[in-house]
């Protein structure tokens, strides 16, 4: 290529085209949307024997309608926070090596960011929510809304948002509502979330769709990954 | 100046390899010399020219530095830089749709 000017024979359209595939070949190249959902899958599957085998506590308390109670175990904040803030750190450093063998850099910083602040805002959340039991409940259940937003799956849900963005990724921005979905409306069949085993079937089929999502995307991603490997 | 989009176009970003370079770094936080080299098809030489008319318009920054042993030149775009690529794009876009314009006035 030489040193011509853009204006001698380069039509405005071709030109402006030209930046568009350019920066989403770049914008392709960036992504490694495969190993945060695969990181993400394999601690929400690890997080079942966890929650199983740790100390559990039962709280019940007297409403208008009869008895609400809620069961929480110790994983939940302890687990958690610890295994969000280091699988973070983990995801940056592989994001970051990756950005130096390929000569390109991604923005990683900001999803990150957001998700240790989310991570500690929430686990905050759950703690005070921890001591402030609600006094109704709402017969649909939507009263349990704020419980499971100040969880750990809405936690990786709101901070892959922002990955989602950084990336500029509609496919993990779908995914990333079906599994916000799937975190605040579980699929319980109707039980109840303490009564074993079925107390983890919300959690399976979040990381079921964390893991098929990884899978899928490491497959989608693998020819451009290639090449640079 | 007239009102003609085509007189907003910047000399120094309105050229192919150099509005290449400028869309590369504006994607990435900071991009690595042998990558702008390998996706912009250019010779180091001719890379290397590119790179220091727009580091002298402060369009980019350039730093050297070392991944290991391997020497690196990296390359980041400014906020003047962001600014006149987001310039060039706005006039391009008036550009092209004046030529519509003229186009369909002509049909």
């Amino acid at each position: 290529m030489t040193t011509e000017t853009a204006g001698s024979g380069d039509d405005p359209r071709r030109l402006l085209s030209n930046v568009r595939a350019l920066a989403a070949r770049v914008r392709e190249e960036q992504r490694a949307t495969w190993f945060p959902l695969l990181v993400f899958a394999a601690l929400t599957f690890a997080a079942i024997p966890v929650r199983r085998y740790s100390g559990h506590h039962l709280d019940c308390w007297a409403v208008p309608a009869g008895r609400n109670c809620r069961v929480y175990s110790d994983a939940d904040f302890v687990y958690w926070p610890i295994a969000l803030v280091l699988a973070y750190v983990a995801i940056a450093a592989f994001y970051i090596r990756r950005a130096q063998a390929r000569g390109i850099g991604a923005r990683i910083r900001p999803y990150a960011i957001a998700g240790i602040l989310v991570a500690v805002v929430l686990t905050g959340v759950a703690l005070w929510e921890l001591h402030h039991p609600p006094l109704t409940q709402n017969p649909i259940g939507l009263s349990d809304l704020p419980y499971r937003l100040a969880s750990a799956g809405a936690a990786i849900g709101l901070a892959l948002l922002v990955l989602a963005w950084a990336e500029r990724n509609r496919a993990l921005l779908l995914l990333t509502f079906a599994y916000l979905a799937a975190v605040l409306v579980p699929i319980t069949f109707g039980r109840a979330p303490f009564d074993p085993p079925w107390y983890s079937l919300p959690v399976v089929s979040q990381g079921s769709l964390l893991l098929l999502g990884g899978i899928g995307f490491a497959l989608a991603q693998r020819p451009l990954r290639s090449p640079a490997s | 100046m007239t009102g003609h989009p085509a007189n907003g176009l910047d000399d120094t970003v309105h050229q192919r390899v150099r509005l290449g370079i400028l869309t590369i770094a504006h994607e990435a936080r900071r991009v690595e010399f042998s990558y702008l080299r390998n996706n912009l098809e250019l010779t180091a030489g001719n890379l290397s020219q590119h790179l220091g008319v727009l580091e002298g318009a402060g369009l980019i920054t350039v730093e050297k530095g070392y991944a290991g042993k391997r020497a690196r030149t990296w390359v980041a775009l400014t906020k003047a830089g962001q600014a006149a690529l987001a310039e060039e794009i706005a006039q391009l876009k008036l550009l092209i749709s004046q030529i519509e314009r003229t186009d369909t006035s002509a049909d």
